[in-house]
């Protein structure tokens, strides 16, 4: 069976009265490379965003790598619906246990989602499972590594100290974090610096931009910006890269050489997610397409089903604009 | 020409009054207000920050009640009311209870210039440094502090010399800068413009020095990033 890194579940988020997310669902297996198309305001941006939580989902769960990273999500747990007072009461109330929890969810009975209002059965339950499967945000986020449509880059960095600054700050927390808990450790804070360094310099090489090690990031070219944005990800390790329109900003003639990056890394074998607009690239790299209309996956197949057999008729209305 | 004579016969009987007392204090009560205002100024703008409601309503409060009222009238409640909660203060001199308000006064436009300053940085800077994992606290450190500060400084100079010449209200409790030597030597000489003139000119040359030491460490500080 194909090892799950991401899982989505059940998201929507809301803006307010804007319902952006109505309910999206779905996987990412190790190795897979998944491409979101839509139009925009579609919500594939506040999807991938979902994904590391930069956007808190306003209901659902998301998992990486079997830890739970949102807050429990008690619609998404039979168990915990059937511990809650509301079931209970609908229970004796003559429904039968598919009635009553079909009722719960359709009419968003546990709406309070106070703990306290449902019993200490469901409390305890809740908390059980939050205990049992939660990690910390920072640690989940340090194995998804993100790529935005406008860089962001760190102004004040170099661009050595933009790829180094995350692994050396982690890294010198975790061996204070280690003597803490009165383990041995054998590096000291300058063997990280060191290693964060050496490996920096590396990964500037394969993208041919070492010289440009202790420049500002105001004076590189967009595509240089992007590339090394997406280097200063992998320099965390990341189990999962997520790709946010990495081309969208750029100028046409700069989109080649980052394409040409993501291109060597998914073909390396990096899961990845990647919403984009560049439709011969998502066709070209994708194990599956995922189309995004107006806050749910309207469809979703290999790169072949979606592109020359569409099903839905708005992902085929947007395909036709969209491809020559 | 008799205006010259008499600043010159002033200035040589009373040059310490000016130029030791009267500059002095203004400058230590300059400093204290700024320093304390940069303090609980930065205080108050990472509370405003923060989600507890209760906490951002007491900061606005205050913000707007400093900024929306006379410091002549804040010194005066300060003078009078501030002994009546701590015992202490009644028993030292004004100068103790002058600083706490310039302190409180100063807190509120700092805070409001560093929240600013913070807001002015991209917020992507803050969410790409949180989706490589770092904290808030280290993205806020290494990442959107150091160029807020860029946004920060110009305003905070310009808020250092307006404290300069907010001190010289302080004036009304004598507490001994520039203003209150005015005030001393008009009253031993009676000579009221050459007092004023050569006080005009000691500000004068004090906000200006001031302001040329800002630039070069803005220029400074602008090199390095």
């Amino acid at each position: 069976m194909p090892e799950v890194m991401l899982d989505i579940k059940n998201i929507y988020k809301n803006f307010g009265d804007l319902h952006v997310l109505k309910g999206v669902s779905t996987t990412v297996e190790k190795g897979e490379v998944v491409v979101i198309i839509g139009v925009s305001g579609s919500g594939k941006s506040t999807l991938l965003r979902c994904m590391n939580l930069l956007e808190e989902p306003t209901y659902g769960e998301v998992w990486m790598e079997g830890k739970l990273m949102t807050p429990v999500d008690p619609y998404l747990h039979f168990d915990v619906l059937r511990t809650s007072k509301t079931y209970k009461g609908l229970v004796a109330g003559g429904l039968s246990d598919e009635e009553a929890i079909h009722k719960i969810k359709d009419e968003d009975l546990l709406k309070e989602k106070h703990p306290k209002t449902e019993g200490p059965e469901y409390a305890a339950l809740m908390k059980k499972i939050y205990g049992d499967y939660h990690i910390d945000i920072n640690l989940g986020r340090q194995k998804m590594g993100m790529v935005f449509q406008n860089f962001n880059l760190f102004n004040n960095k170099t661009v050595k100290e933009n790829i180094t600054l995350a692994p050396v700050k982690i890294g010198k927390q975790r061996l204070k974090d280690a003597k803490k808990r009165g383990e041995t450790v054998t590096k000291t804070a300058v063997d990280i610096e060191k290693e964060a360094n050496e490996k920096a310099m590396k990964l500037l090489e394969r993208i041919g931009l070492q010289d440009k090690a202790d420049a500002y990031p105001s004076t590189l070219s967009g595509g240089q910006r992007q590339r090394v944005a997406i280097i200063r990800a992998l320099a965390m390790e990341p189990d999962v890269m997520l790709f946010d329109e990495p081309t969208s900003a750029l100028d046409p003639e700069m989109v080649g050489e980052v394409l040409d990056l993501i291109r060597d890394l998914v073909k390396s074998g990096m899961t990845s997610v990647i919403v984009t607009h560049e439709m011969g690239f998502a066709k070209e790299v994708a194990d599956r397409v995922i189309f995004m209309h107006d806050g749910v996956i309207a469809e979703e197949g290999t790169p072949e089903e979606v592109f020359n057999n569409p099903k839905n008729p708005r992902c085929k209305d947007f395909l036709s604009k969209v491809l020559y | 020409m008799v205006f010259v004579m008499n600043i010159v016969k002033i200035m040589t009987k009373y040059w310490k009054v000016f130029l030791l007392q009267g500059i002095g204090y203004t400058l230590l009560l300059s400093i204290i207000a700024v320093a304390g205002g940069a303090f609980f100024g930065s205080l108050m703008a990472l509370a405003k920050r923060s989600r507890l409601k209760i906490l951002k309503f007491i900061i606005n409060a205050i913000v707007a009640v400093v900024r929306g009222t006379p410091v002549l009238l804040q010194l005066y409640i300060g003078v009078f009311v501030f002994p009546l909660i701590i015992p202490k203060l009644s028993s030292l001199p004004y100068i103790y209870s002058v600083s706490i308000v310039l302190i409180i006064n100063s807190s509120a436009y700092v805070s409001e210039i560093i929240r600013s300053g913070i807001e002015a940085v991209d917020i992507g800077q803050m969410e790409a440094a949180r989706s490589l994992g770092l904290t808030q606290k280290t993205a806020m450190l290494s990442i959107v502090l150091p160029q807020a500060i860029k946004n920060i400084l110009p305003a905070l100079g310009n808020e250092f010399i307006m404290v300069v010449k907010e001190t010289s209200l302080a004036s009304t409790f004598f507490v001994g800068e520039l203003m209150t030597a005015y005030l001393k030597v008009k009253g031993n000489t009676y000579l009221t413009m050459e007092c004023l003139f050569i006080v005009g000119v000691l500000y004068f040359a004090l906000t200006y020095i001031l302001s040329k030491i800002l630039k070069a460490w803005e220029g400074r500080m602008k090199a390095r990033a």
